[in-house]
């Protein structure tokens, strides 16, 4: 048993999940501890509350509200859970368009950009299209391809200035995240599609159900009810699946990973270099144009048309939940649903005590610096692995030569 | 041990596991002072890795070194560094945008109280060190724009500079010209006359006859022996390597050549570095059952000519036909359809490195049916074929078909790049010193495979930078001297001398010069 423990535990994958992991608890600790010192130093806050933030900071998904006495109550909460599978949709799909880039040698900083381009696109396809002629159903899916491929469009073009005239894609991705941002304001100023029907909301683009536009529940409400869930929750881990394949299972993934560790070899053996860049880079981008199509078209979203000066964080934020999942697709989901996870318990801090919601935002960023750290951790998980078969030999060593299995053992530990 | 000062280092019994593999298996190393002593081994005998434990890279996993017979512990470099021990790494380890001053420098510089670096003292000492032992170096010029050979002299001057008396060199020719061989050659023998003592790790038998006094010899990571090279030969040293008796000449028919498979006219390659042609106006052909062997000193337009002819640059003028098709501009994927292409550098373009070996083995033919269905990549197929490759051609690995690229020894990266290209089983086969960097049974290996696809009726087109490999392996040569070809020879009616003033540029054929 101990012997099945160990191997586990020199897995090149088990050190990565423990390495995020570490990630994870060191920056809910540093949470709770921020959470003491606000407290202390806080008179509305007293020690009983305090200690009542860093119990929601670690358990705050199961928290269901206060009971007659003023104590927290604990239990399954559905709002809480689908309202955090809700906030990972977009997540995930963003956080799949860093990985994936990622994984083909890419840094894709581009994901807001992208999204900004999917938002466009998305709602502005939904809102034009009559539904009473063409179905609500075909409509959504119409608008979702728009965001896709606008998504993608948008994300080729730094592809292409990285294939053609070899500029750093972080730099065009940059710029063309400020682009955007401009492009969409100006194109939503100009349009029709401002809520001026609620005279507070001219700030807003019209719901998508104006139009009778919204995802389908597919009785995901039922099953967390009071929630904003959707069935585009499942759209997005389908996402995380497809990719998943594609890039282990497939030809296209290969000449992509090729492309991506080596450009020189795969350009020797024939690939298309050029073309494998652009494409990694509007896959990309059609996952993160994604991820903002299956958001604003969910029928309860407003989007704010005047973000010419901000990007949207759901962009950035795929940066760590790439880094946190290591560039797994699947883990992305993980990952993803997590991070939405600390927001939702950022709502619930500011529901239930005095503490606000963008404390959470401390452990997001406290999480962000650690899993760029995560590579770090698992250094240390790998030198400490190191050290233990070696001290193991040397105590076997004056009974018996070493076995070929005490090799066998340390697999996978020296391939990087 | 018979009397403990007489060895400077010693290490003893030392034992080095790596996953999978056992690196090092008892072995045991005297190096007596100021002597040359020459470890020989093929690639992956283990001969890095000793060195990598002697310099504090790695932690042994039984064994002891000793320096002037007393027990040392070198846990890192700057523990080999404190006893005085300097190693010059077979990559070199050198900051690309830095000064060769500052490289010399770095990890040892001197500051005044406020913490202020003392250039001008170590520029002082650097320069002394440089005239005195005739190592030529520019000290503001960036590590990135000075050549192989300076850079290499770079590392020297950072064990000088160190007062380093125990100095290691890691595979130090495999990168150099002839000349800078035969100046390192000198430099060594100089050091060794002062008292320093040298560890000279090779597999080229020639570099040790000449320059060592005693070698060692390892083999699959065990001790084989020591010997004096005064008391020993070439034949016994590579036979004691390779562990069975060793062809050092190739043997082959006389060539049969037969229809042509590859003709060049006129082709015009743009340089990369200058405004001129690197391949200005060249004209030859391959013929079936033939190797073909460009001869010339490195830089003289070999890589952009194999360049054009791959499509990985393009031509600016002139035509390739491949077996009676024009190539001229078709694309790379086109070309290698009749072409297998073993490249120059097989870390930038054989190999993906941080693939897996299976992977690297279907790096041309993911594509073909027997490795993919509707675009998913069949993972049995692709596993049995790379383990049909590895077996057929002796591809050494620690974990077989998964075993990721990178962490191969550089034989068997390059076998593993043959055995890929061979398999392809094209009509033209362009291998570009295809043997550089590999010992000896390697290159006997990788010959005697080259001849047996002559023999199979394919054309060879070989460059080759090495005279011996051009006079034993070819049966036509053509020297290429700054882009053009100067002359076409039989190897067997001309000499190596010959070759070599032809090769310097100093005769050309039509001046004088016979042809043919």
């Amino acid at each position: 048993m101990k012997g099945k423990l160990a191997t586990l535990y020199q897995k090149d994958g088990t050190k990565k999940i423990l390495a995020s992991l570490v990630s994870i608890l060191i920056g809910l600790l540093v949470g709770a501890f921020v959470v003491i010192i606000v407290g202390l130093f806080n008179s509305r806050i007293s020690l009983k509350g305090a200690w009542e933030g860093v119990r929601l900071i670690f358990f705050g998904i199961f928290s269901t509200g206060r009971d007659a006495s003023g104590a927290l109550t604990w239990g399954f909460n559905p709002t809480s859970l689908g309202n955090t599978l809700f906030r990972a949709m977009p997540l995930i799909m963003t956080g799949l368009s860093v990985a994936v880039a990622f994984k083909t040698g890419l840094f894709n900083i581009g994901a807001p950009g992208q999204y900004l381009f999917g938002t466009m696109a998305s709602l502005m396809v939904a809102l034009s299209l009559p539904t009473e002629k063409m179905g609500a159903v075909p409509v959504w899916i119409i608008a979702f391809l728009a965001g896709v491929l606008a998504g993608a469009l948008w994300g080729a073009i730094p592809g292409a200035m990285k294939a053609f005239l070899n500029i750093n894609e972080v730099l065009a991705c940059i710029m063309t995240n400020w682009i955007a941002a401009n492009i969409v304001t100006w194109a939503f100023d100009i349009s029709n599609f401002k809520n001026v029907a609620e005279s507070t909301k001219t700030g807003y683009v019209y719901k998508t159900t104006f139009n009778g536009v919204a995802t389908a529940k597919l009785g995901l409400d039922k099953l967390f009810p009071g929630s904003q869930v959707n069935a585009g929750i499942l759209v997005a881990i389908l996402a995380a699946i497809g990719m998943y394949v594609l890039i282990n299972k497939t030809t296209l993934g290969y000449q992509l990973k090729a492309c991506g560790s080596n450009r020189h070899a795969a350009r020797y053996a024939g690939i298309k270099d050029k073309r494998n860049i652009v494409l990694s880079m509007a896959i990309a981008g059609a996952l993160s144009g994604g991820g903002a199509a299956l958001y604003w078209l969910s029928g309860n979203t407003e989007f704010f048309w005047s973000t010419y000066q901000s990007l949207p964080a759901i962009g950035f934020n795929g940066i760590p939940v790439a880094l946190l999942a290591v560039n797994n697709p699947i883990a992305v989901i993980f990952t993803g649903i997590f991070m939405s996870m600390l927001n939702v318990i950022g709502l619930q801090m500011s529901n239930l005590t005095a503490y606000n919601e963008y404390l959470t935002d401390i452990i997001v960023a406290v999480i962000v610096y650690l899993s760029a750290f995560a590579l770090v951790i698992r250094m240390i998980f790998e030198s400490r692995k190191k050290k233990a078969p070696a001290a193991e030999k040397k105590a076997k060593e004056n009974e018996e030569p070493p076995k070929p299995d005490a090799a066998q053992n340390g697999k996978g530990g020296e391939q990087a | 041990m018979e009397n403990a000062p007489e060895y400077v280092i010693e290490m003893l019994h030392i034992t080095k596991v790596f996953p999978g593999i056992i690196a090092n298996d008892d072995i045991t190393l005297q190096l007596r002072r100021g002597e040359i002593h020459a470890l020989l081994g093929e690639n992956g005998a283990g001969k890095s890795t000793l060195m990598s434990v002697l310099f504090g890279l790695y932690q042994p996993e039984a064994g002891e070194i000793r320096k002037n017979g007393v027990k040392v512990e070198i846990n890192n470099p700057n523990d080999a560094t404190a006893l005085n021990i300097g190693m010059v790494h077979q990559h070199f380890k050198l900051v690309d945008v830095f000064t060769v001053l500052d490289n010399i420098i770095l990890g040892a510089e001197t500051t005044n109280k406020l913490g202020f670096l003392q250039k001008k003292e170590a520029r002082r000492k650097i320069e002394a060190l440089s005239e005195k032992y005739g190592l030529t170096v520019d000290l503001d010029a960036k590590v990135e724009d000075i050549t192989v050979g300076m850079q290499q002299r770079v590392e020297i001057l950072k064990m000088l500079y160190r007062d380093n008396e125990i100095l290691i060199f890691d595979e130090p020719t495999a990168v150099l010209t002839p000349q800078e061989i035969d100046a390192l050659m000198a430099t060594m023998k100089e050091f060794s006359k002062e008292g320093k003592s040298i560890l000279f790790i090779s597999h080229k038998l020639n570099e040790i006859m000449a320059v060592a006094d005693r070698v060692s010899v390892l083999r699959k990571g065990k001790y084989i022996g020591t010997v004096n090279t005064k008391d020993t030969n070439k034949q016994e040293l590579s036979n004691m390597m390779v562990g069975r008796p060793v062809q050092l000449e190739v043997h082959k028919t006389p060539a049969k050549p037969g229809e042509e498979i590859l003709k060049v006219e006129h082709l015009c390659v743009p340089s990369h570095l200058h405004k001129r042609n690197a391949v200005n106006d060249v004209s030859f052909s391959v013929r079936a059952g033939e190797i073909l062997c460009i001869a010339g000193i490195d830089g003289n337009g070999q890589t952009e000519l194999i360049h054009g002819l791959t499509g990985l640059d393009k031509a600016s003028s002139g035509t390739v036909t491949l077996c009676g098709k024009d190539i001229s501009s078709a694309s790379i994927h086109k070309r290698g359809e009749a072409m297998s292409h073993i490249p120059e550098d097989r870390h930038k373009h054989g190999l993906v490195l941080d693939f897996t070996l299976e992977q690297n083995m279907v790096l041309q033919r993911f594509d073909e049916p027997q490795f993919q269905k509707a675009g998913f990549i069949r993972n049995d197929e692709v596993r049995d074929y790379a383990e049909k490759l590895i077996e057929q051609y002796d591809v050494r690995s620690g974990q077989g078909p998964v075993t990721i690229a990178r962490s191969m020894s550089g034989g068997n990266q390059q076998k593993a790049i043959i055995a890929r290209e061979i398999d392809r089983d094209k009509p033209l086969i362009v291998a570009v010193q295809p043997t550089r960097g590999l010992d000896v049974g390697a290159i006997e290996y990788i010959h005697s495979q080259l001849v047996a696809e002559r023999d199979k009726g394919k054309a060879v087109l070989l460059v080759s930078l090495e005279l011996d490999e051009v006079m034993s392996l070819s049966d036509r040569i053509l020297v290429l001297y700054e882009g053009e070809i100067v002359g076409e020879f039989d190897p067997k009616a001309v000499t190596v001398q010959e070759l070599g003033l032809y090769m310097a540029g100093a005769k050309r054929a039509g001046e004088g010069g016979e042809t043919k």
